[in-house]
């Protein structure tokens, strides 16, 4: 039982990374405009539907693909948000549900139409296949170079929220957007590249994801709860909070489903009631 | 040349609801005003009013001549204004040097000319908004407001609850920021005679009205008004 654990928490790190990044875009889009998009899971299917497209239909390398898959998703939620979501800041939470429900729906039966209801397949380069010994624990290279990646990108993403200027900004805009206005920061503005770029990393975690998430056309509805899960519990707007809770769910998530396979997903929402329990606000509130 | 601020018959307030009743008033270029009046009578109200945070139901504000109504507060900040919220609005999750820096507009006012202003916050650099006395706080909410380099200060009670020796430093602060003549401002306070002493003109606000108008300096000099029009000594 035991000897397992150090490859069911390898592969939980794995999992978590792949819901850090495509969570980090709804966090950031709930902390700060108070915007509900159930619709998040979207730009990851988005992604995903890109990378399929572009290595095989398209035959580019499977690198290639992935800055093709952030493209897309990026400008899939940049122009919904000029075009569609900027009409609903402000309404009503259950407007927002609605709305973006709605629009989750759309996505299923779109892809459903474009792509047929199947599993996609996803052509990994050879150099990703295969296992490796680190520590004496086997472990999938493809897995080893996703925490890599991610990993990157988060240390990535913390340097540009706690060093730039324009982290200063969505911090300042995500503390209080009225004063932030009234010193010249153009809100809207900050929102729409936020916006654009939380969906672009979606995207780009739905297209390294078929792996590990699958890939089909409930894919935004199937993942929605754990992408929720790890923005509530780890606190909205918080970079280091929602890579803590992206981390603790997937790895109780892989264990639970290896050591208690008939508790099913159980493990994990009596897991985000005990968190909730402890830390109301989640587990980092600010973004930091 | 126009005025720099001119409020024309400005009525309002909170979605439907009324605050401002009918405020008309203007501002020449490096002119000062104190705000006065008693407790919920609307200043802050204009001061929102003026920087477009409010529902404008009726009448109209003009910037050099220019209407601002349709102007979003962004821009507002970029015109020239520099908005001190009675708040304070100080950011808990932005150090003291990332206020300055992130709202920073070219002009004579930068992070450097800012902090001798205001030694307290260079020791205080590194400190996150929420880490601040409420001094401090005051203190770099003037400091930011004049980092977009403003041509209209706003200040909003700027001594609100501040210890007297904290309000003695920051008085003479004020005082140094008006005396160069370059930078309007508009400054509301429960301190009158404080408010009389750092301004040129003074306007009197009681529910949503302007009831009174006059040189700073003859209601200073006139106490009997000053104690009707605000019940203070
Ligand atoms: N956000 C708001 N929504 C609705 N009413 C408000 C709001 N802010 C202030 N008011 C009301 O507007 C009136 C004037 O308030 P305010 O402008 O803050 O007064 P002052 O700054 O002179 O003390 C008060 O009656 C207050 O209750
Ligand atoms: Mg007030």
């Amino acid at each position: 039982m035991l000897s397992a654990l150090p490859g069911v928490l390898f592969d939980g790190v794995a999992y978590g990374s792949l819901l850090f990044l495509i969570s980090i875009g709804l966090s950031v889009t709930l902390g700060l405009m108070n915007f509900i998009n159930l619709a998040h899971g979207a730009f990851a299917m988005v992604g995903g539907y890109a990378c399929v497209v572009a290595t095989l239909r398209y035959g580019l390398p499977f690198g290639v693909a992935l800055v093709v898959a952030f493209a897309v998703a990026a400008i899939a939620g940049g122009v919904l948000e000029r075009v569609l979501y900027r009409r609903l800041y402000g309404r009503s939470p259950l407007d927002q549900v609605l709305f973006t429900i709605g629009l989750t729906f759309m996505s299923i039966a779109a892809a459903t139409w474009v792509f047929g209801s199947g599993q996609q397949p996803v052509r990994l380069p050879d150099t990703l296949l295969g296992q490796t010994r680190i520590l004496g624990v086997d472990v999938g290279i493809y897995r080893l170079f996703l925490i890599a990646i991610v990993f990157a990108l988060a240390s990535g993403l913390a340097l540009l929220v706690t060093r730039t200027r324009f982290g200063a900004r969505i911090r300042a805009s995500v503390d209080d957007a009225r004063t932030a206005a009234g010193l010249g920061i153009d809100v809207e503005r900050v929102f729409s590249v936020t916006f654009t770029l939380g969906s672009g990393l979606a995207g780009l975690g739905g297209a390294l994801g078929i792996d590990v998430l699958g890939l089909d056309p409930t894919f935004p509805l199937k993942y929605m709860v754990y992408f929720l899960l790890v923005v509530v519990v780890g606190g909205a707007g918080t970079i280091v909070g929602t890579l803590c809770a992206a981390m603790v769910l997937g790895i109780f998530d892989v264990a639970g489903k290896y050591y208690v396979p008939w508790a099913g997903a159980f493990v994990i929402y009596a897991l985000m009631v005990a968190l909730l329990l402890l830390f109301p606000r989640g587990l980092l509130r600010r973004i930091r | 040349m126009a005025d720099l601020l001119e409020v024309q018959g400005v009525v309002a307030g909170y979605g439907e609801s009324v605050v401002l009743e009918d405020v008309s008033f203007t501002l020449r270029e490096g002119g000062s005003l104190a705000l006065l009046g008693r407790n919920g009578v609307g200043k802050t109200t204009l001061l929102l009013t003026l920087m477009g945070m409010t529902r404008l139901h009726k009448g109209t504000l003009a910037w050099r001549g220019e209407p601002l109504a349709a102007v979003p507060p962004h821009h507002r900040a970029r015109l020239g204004f520099g908005w001190v919220p009675q708040e304070r609005g100080v950011f808990p999750s932005l150090t003291v040097d990332e206020h300055l820096e992130a709202i920073a507009r070219p002009g004579e006012w930068t992070a450097a000319r800012v902090y001798q202003l205001f030694p307290r916050l260079v020791e205080r650099r590194g400190h996150f908004g929420n880490q601040l006395s409420g001094g401090e706080q005051q203190m770099l909410a003037i400091a930011r407001a004049l980092m977009v380099n403003p041509t209209l200060l706003l200040l909003d009670e700027p001594t609100e609850g501040l210890a007297p020796v904290v309000i003695d430093e920051l008085v003479v602060t004020i005082r140094k920021m008006l005396a160069s003549g370059r930078m309007a401002a508009i400054l509301v306070e429960q301190h009158a005679r404080l408010a009389l002493q750092l301004t040129e003109e003074t306007l009197v606000l009681d529910r949503g009205r302007v009831v009174h108008r006059s040189p700073s300096r003859s209601l200073l000099e006139d106490p009997g008004t000053l104690d009707r029009l605000l019940g203070v000594a």
